[in-house]
Parts: C-alpha cells; sequence; structure tokens
C-alpha cells in the first residue's frame, strides 16, 4: 500500500495564514484538510459588554482589507434590532462606500494576488516586470477605492465614520468632484482589466455547487436582499441560524458553515454574478458575455473573471449614486437603546456576511453572531481540492502544490476574517 | 522632493516617522513635500511619481538597540529580505518598493531612514529611545535634502 502526504505550510497570496494538506493512498485522494492557524480572534465576546454604539468601530478591525463589510453588516443588524430606518441618502452613501471596497479588494485580489496563478509568476512583483500596465491599472483602481473609503469612511483602512443611524460627517456634493473624475478613468481600467483576465488560459472545470448570495428586489446586491440559493432557499436574515450551521473541525481555528440540509454552499462574487445577473445592465452582460463567463459560470477559475465584472460594475454604480447625491437632512438619525435582537446580511466582497446582535435594555451588547464569507466557503473550498487533486495526481508534486494553491486563490478566502490560512501538506501513500 | 512617513502614532514606536515629520513640515526646502502614510503604502508609488527623489521615514522591528537609526540606499538596496510577510492583508514597504522597482517607477534617488522600535503597544506613545531618535533622524533627513538640492552624488 502506498501512501503520500503532500503538505503546503503556508499558503501565499491569502489574506492571512492557513495550511493545507492531502491524504493520498493507492491513487486515491482520501483526506482533504483546510487548515486555518490564524489564532481565535474571540470578537463575539469582545463586543459582549460594550455599547451597541461602540461595536462598529470594534467589527472594523476584524479586516484591513473589508472592514466596511464589517461595518455594515454591523449597522444593519443593530438598526433592525432598534427598529430604525435610516433616510434614502443615507442607504446611497452606505453603498458607495460599499462599491469603495468592492473596488479595492477585489482589484487587489484580481492583479496582485491570482492573476499570476494564470500566467506563471511566483508573485505580482514577477508579474509586474512584463504587465506592468496591468499592474498600474489595479493600481489605479485600488486607489480609486480608497478615496472612496477615505472620503466616507475617514480613512482607507479600519474607518471611522459609520455609526449606528448614519455617519459622524456626511461630504457635500462639490466634495465628490475629484473621485468622480477619478472614477470615469477607473471604470475605462476595469473594463481592460476584465478583458486582460479574459485572455488567460483557464483550465476546464465544471463544479457543482449550490449558490448563495442576496438578491435585492432592484440592485445587485451589497447591502439589502434575501438570503437565496440557487436550491431554492429564500429567507430574511432573521431565519439564517434556521438553514445555516457552524461547526468546529478539529484541525482549524475557524468554524465551517454548512446549509442544515445540504452541506457545502458557495458565497461571494460567483453566487452572487450567477444570481444576480439579471441585476446588471445590458452594457455590462454583454462584457460578461464578450469574456466568456455568459448566463451561468461554474468554472471556479473563472471567478477571477466575474470579480472583473463586478469592479466595472461598482465603478458606474459609484458614478450613478455620486451624481444622484442629495446630501440627507442630517448625518445620523439619533437612536436610543432597547432590549431587542437584530440581524444583519450584506454582500463582503468575498460574500455573504452575517450578523447577529442581542442588546440589553442599558444598550449593552447581550450576544452576537458574526459569520464571515470565508467561514461559509471552507467546504466548498475542501470540494474543490479535491476534485483539483483527483484530476491531477499524475502530477508532479511541485504542479500539483500550484494547482491546489490556485484552487483557494479562486475563492479569494479571508483567512483573518474566518479565524476570527495557507500551507500545501500532500500525504501519499 | 517628498519625504514620507510611514506609521501610525497611535502603536507606540511605530509613531516615529509621523514625529519626525511633524518635526520637519515647518524645516523643510521650499518644494519639499511632507506626508504622513498611515494607510495603504501602495499608494507611495503615485505620491513619489515624478519626484526626483524620496525619503522614507519607517520604524522597524525590535533587535535589542531600540532607537537605533539605520540609512538604507533603497535604489541600491533590496528591503524584501528584512522585511518578507506571508499575509497580504497590506503590502507593506518592501513590496511596494520591489514593485516600483519592477514598473521602473522608483525615483532616481529613494532613501529610507530606520528607527529601530522597542515596543508597538497600542496608545503607547514613543518609548524614550526612540524619542530620543527623533531629532537626529530629523536631522539627518534635512541633510539628505540639503545634499539632494545641491545634486551631489553619493
Amino acid at each position: 500500500m502506498a501512501t503520500k502526504t503532500i503538505n503546503v505550510d503556508y499558503i501565499a497570496r491569502v489574506e492571512g495564514e492557513g495550511s493545507l494538506t492531502l491524504d493520498i493512498r493507492d491513487g486515491t485522494v482520501e483526506g482533504v484538510r483546510l487548515s486555518i492557524f490564524e489564532p481565535p480572534r474571540f470578537f463575539e465576546a469582545m463586543l459582549r459588554g460594550r455599547r451597541y454604539d461602540e461595536v462598529l468601530d470594534i467589527v472594523a478591525r476584524i479586516c484591513g482589507i473589508c472592514p466596511i463589510a464589517y461595518q455594515m453588516s454591523g449597522v444593519a443588524a443593530i438598526e433592525d434590532a432598534l427598529g430604525l430606518d435610516v433616510e434614502p441618502p443615507i442607504h446611497a452613501l452606505r453603498r458607495l462606500l460599499y462599491c469603495g471596497e468592492w473596488i479595492e479588494s477585489h482589484s487587489l485580489h484580481i492583479a496582485m494576488l491570482h492573476a499570476p496563478d494564470f500566467l506563471g509568476y511566483p508573485d505580482a512583483m514577477a508579474m509586474a516586470r512584463d504587465h506592468g500596465d496591468a499592474v498600474r491599472r489595479a493600481l489605479a483602481l485600488k486607489k480609486v477605492g480608497n478615496e472612496l473609503l477615505r472620503l466616507l469612511g475617514g480613512r482607507e483602512i479600519h474607518p471611522v465614520n459609520v455609526r449606528v443611524g448614519g455617519f459622524y460627517r456626511v461630504p457635500r456634493r462639490t466634495e465628490f468632484a475629484p473621485v468622480a473624475e477619478s472614477l470615469k478613468r477607473a471604470r475605462d481600467h476595469a473594463i481592460e482589466t476584465l478583458r486582460w483576465a479574459a485572455s488567460f488560459p483557464f483550465p476546464n472545470c465544471a463544479r457543482d455547487y449550490e449558490f448563495v448570495a442576496l438578491r435585492d428586489p432592484i440592485e445587485y446586491p451589497m447591502n439589502h436582499g434575501r438570503i437565496v440559493s440557487s436550491a431554492g432557499l429564500d429567507i430574511a436574515a432573521a431565519d439564517y441560524e434556521d438553514e445555516f450551521l457552524e461547526r468546529q473541525v478539529p484541525y482549524s481555528t475557524a468554524l465551517q458553515s454548512t446549509l442544515k440540509r445540504r452541506g457545502a454552499y458557495l458565497v461571494g462574487a460567483m453566487a452572487r454574478y450567477a444570481l444576480n445577473r439579471d441585476r446588471l445592465s445590458r452594457e455590462l452582460q454583454g462584457l460578461a458575455d464578450e469574456a466568456g463567463i455568459g448566463a451561468g459560470c461554474r468554472n471556479p477559475f473563472k471567478s477571477i473573471l466575474v470579480r472583473a465584472v463586478e469592479v466595472v460594475y461598482a465603478c458606474g454604480e459609484a458614478l450613478r449614486l455620486i451624481a444622484d447625491y442629495e446630501p440627507p437632512s442630517q448625518p445620523y438619525a439619533t437612536t436610543e437603546p432597547r432590549a431587542a435582537v437584530g440581524y444583519g446580511c450584506t454582500e463582503a466582497p468575498r460574500g455573504v456576511l452575517y450578523h447577529h446582535y442581542k442588546i440589553d435594555s442599558d444598550g449593552a451588547i447581550a450576544g452576537a453572531r458574526i459569520v464571515p464569507p470565508t467561514a461559509q466557503n471552507q467546504g466548498t473550498m475542501e470540494e474543490d481540492l479535491r476534485a483539483v487533486a483527483t484530476a491531477g495526481l499524475d502530477l508532479d508534486e511541485e504542479r500539483l502544490r500550484a494547482n491546489c494553491e490556485q484552487s483557494i486563490r479562486n475563492h479569494d478566502p479571508c483567512i483573518s476574517c474566518a479565524a476570527h490560512f495557507l500551507t500545501l501538506n500532500v500525504n501519499r501513500a | 522632493m517628498l519625504v514620507a512617513a510611514i506609521g501610525h502614532p497611535d502603536r507606540g514606536d511605530d509613531g516615529i516617522g509621523p514625529a519626525v515629520a511633524r518635526r520637519l513640515k515647518q524645516q523643510v526646502p521650499t518644494g519639499v513635500r511632507v506626508i504622513e502614510c498611515g494607510g495603504d503604502v501602495l499608494e507611495l508609488i503615485d505620491e513619489w511619481a515624478g519626484c526626483a527623489a524620496a525619503i522614507l521615514i519607517d520604524a522597524s522591528n525590535a533587535a535589542g538597540e531600540p532607537g537605533r537609526i539605520r540609512r538604507l540606499d533603497l535604489v541600491t538596496n533590496w528591503l524584501a529580505a528584512d522585511f518578507a510577510q506571508n499575509s497580504t492583508h497590506a503590502f507593506g514597504l518592501a513590496e511596494t518598493v520591489e514593485l516600483a522597482r519592477a514598473l521602473g517607477q522608483l525615483p532616481r534617488r529613494l532613501v529610507v531612514f530606520l528607527v529601530e522600535g522597542e515596543r508597538f503597544d497600542i496608545g503607547a506613545p514613543l518609548s524614550p529611545l526612540v524619542t530620543e531618535a527623533v531629532a537626529p533622524v530629523a536631522q539627518a533627513i534635512l541633510a539628505e535634502l540639503a545634499h539632494c538640492l545641491v545634486g551631489k552624488p553619493d
């Protein structure tokens, strides 16, 4: 009996630290373990006892790449608990802020973290020597995303301007002029980036995912919508815990999520696109068709194209929101604490992010639950790895290792969020 | 010319860059921009575009000699070996410099002053030995700027 173990001790070009172990026995992949060894971060416990109006500044610290997502799901859940519906301009500013985060997060992943896999480079620095224009476009896009975060969030990393009821300060119309100019150029850069990525060689792969994403009656989902799936799920955020289960696995500090009735599922750009393509303009659908992702993309290696479509969308949507912007009557609505429970679900760049808070009558947080997208995708990432490793059993170890790492990066995991990720170990026997 | 201070003023000795920048703002010659960079370091590539020279100030990890000042010419030296990281939550200074080098977007002259920190606690002030380094680093940067302005070679 021949056994072999392949280990990747640190998976590079992902957000955070984790490892991967494949156990191969007699030519069969017997075990796949995606281990997240970021230390547990105890954010949910840290929130207990803090005031409801301190939550948004604390949860922003969960992630340096997607702090807005944590603030948006957090504010949705707390305002749900308080029974507060903010005025439309506040909703618009929150969506604009989310556009900024999608642009900077997706652009970083597309060009700096994922593209080198397709083009055969060890990292973005090596790739930049031959694909300088693509990297410059990505830097320009990331900068525009950062500009939006600075304008609306106060700073680009761990923003401080979001509060329950609205914003500490809202911009005047004139303050948007410079970023609007940058966004017009950025949208062109985003289209070029999509066409560049569409030229990559993509492995043949079709996975039978259950996609889970938000769906809004009108908009491509960011801050609002019901939680829907490709298998017919259609629930409110308040019903999330009835349908989804978090469980501990012994080899990971991040909880894994499953659908109670059907198991692993996929959140993120591919799921959003699959379930909301009809919410994109004809022009964007045409660009997606031209890039080769059509109506249904089930090839995880092509997720880079879906993210590129979403960057084009976010640039255009940001321009629309700026053009339509009318300042709110007041920057924020004042709130009073009450004993209540609230639920919030929004679309982080990496997918559905669920928050649930229980607030005491004095405003203290009595219970908190935060389920990040990467935690939800772990089971599916392991299933992807099993498929990729099985298809690549005859490959030499270095190639197999590279394919497995690329398979993980297909889902842009944010390991720090999930451990609150990657090294590949392959055991062949 | 550009002077860019990297670091966070409320993270103990990580605040050395901002502390030096605030001291320099009133002292630098006309035409020199002093900025503080506490967020996305990748944006430095844009900041030094068109600059003949850029001088950076950053804290380096504790290694037993807090307050030690090192000057490194980044046009002729690589920073990556000292600052390699596995996480990509943010591209650090080393990655930014190497990305700019690959893109052919380094200024003609790029120097970093590194001050070794002792503690990086949230909310902490600069430690005493790092505080003592503020004035000499500021002086060294002014001398470097004067050197650049008269166009002297290294």
